[in-house]
């Protein structure tokens, strides 16, 4: 039941490891592989053993690719790792979390108000929420680096 | 004295002797919340001039806003500042509220307050000291006396 289980669970799927900054573990993760790593963390050690503090997408326009991480805290340990997927950058679809996490649900929506990513399975996703309504209107994600806004 | 700025003084009277505020952010880093929070505090002693917190907006007389009006807030605050009993005055605090401050032109923010609401007086700073708020809002006082205002909301 202790830390080293869990990292060695996210490292199974791992198919790339590093580090963000000291003491904080990345794992890159396959896009499929995501929601299969919390269905197994909860498995396993149950609902209490840890936290999604927050989404993070990132364009990375050059690579045609939009990063997202998923910070997640291991309780009781306090520990902070990041799974972080690429998705390509046209067509960016990833299964929905935030049945089985339900913290997933301001990460998820504001990930697609701001970036366009689509969650399948999130029905709560929507536009305008986040992003004032005129900006939402005209359809762009501003925080793509070629939005123009 | 003009007859028309002796009727506006005794208008503002009540105004004049205890004017409650109401404290809004409409986007700020949470830096002009410190220091309006600050400057309501015993240390500064607000009470010595009538300014105190109202419970309500709808009990207030001034309106602070702080921090750059994005344009979901500007909704909001305009909404606010209706529901504000007559007469009325803004008082916008900081760099942001006064013109967008460094987020001017986000496709996001609007701009300063005055965009949104008539604005009576600003105090620049980023962000503005305690003093400075209180000194902003005692020299609104002072220009409500002399029945030099022009921005009362009302009319």
């Amino acid at each position: 039941m202790d830390v080293n289980s869990k990292h060695e669970l996210l490292k199974k799927y791992a198919i790339e490891m590093g580090t963000v900054k000291p003491n904080r573990k990345v794992y890159v993760v396959e896009p499929a592989n995501v929601r299969r790593i919390f269905e197994e963390l909860i498995e396993k050690y149950g609902y209490e053993s840890f936290y999604l503090s927050t989404i993070v997408g990132t364009d990375l326009k050059e690579e045609g690719k939009i990063r997202l991480d998923y910070y997640l805290v291991l309780l009781p340990e306090e520990e902070t790792v990041v799974i972080r997927t690429l998705l390509p950058r046209d067509n960016p679809v990833i299964s929905s979390i935030v049945d089985i996490v339900p913290g997933a649900l301001s990460g998820e929506c504001e990930t697609h108000d701001l970036l366009g990513v689509i969650f399948r399975g999130n029905p709560f996703l929507k536009r305008g929420f986040f992003v004032p309504s005129d900006i939402a209107e005209k359809g762009v994600y501003p925080l793509r680096k070629d939005s123009g806004v | 004295m003009s007859r028309a700025a002796g009727e506006r003084r005794a208008e503002y009277k009540i105004v004049r002797y205890s004017p409650w505020i109401v404290h809004f952010n409409t986007g700020a880093c949470n830096g002009c919340d410190i220091e309006v929070l600050a400057s309501i505090t015993p240390l500064y002693d607000p009470e010595r001039f009538g300014v105190k917190l109202a419970p309500s907006i709808r009990h207030g007389d001034i309106l602070v806003v702080t921090g750059a009006v994005t344009k979901k807030a500007a909704e909001r605050l305009r909404i606010l500042y209706d529901q504000m009993p007559c007469p009325k005055f803004v008082v916008a605090v900081g760099a942001c509220a006064i013109d967008g401050g460094v987020f001017a032109g986000s496709y996001s923010v609007v701009g300063g307050a005055d965009k949104v609401v008539p604005v009576a007086a600003y105090v620049p700073g980023c962000p503005p000291r305690p003093e400075a708020i209180l000194d902003g809002i005692v020299k609104l006082l002072e220009i409500i006396e002399r029945g030099e205002v022009k921005e009362h909301g009302c009319k």
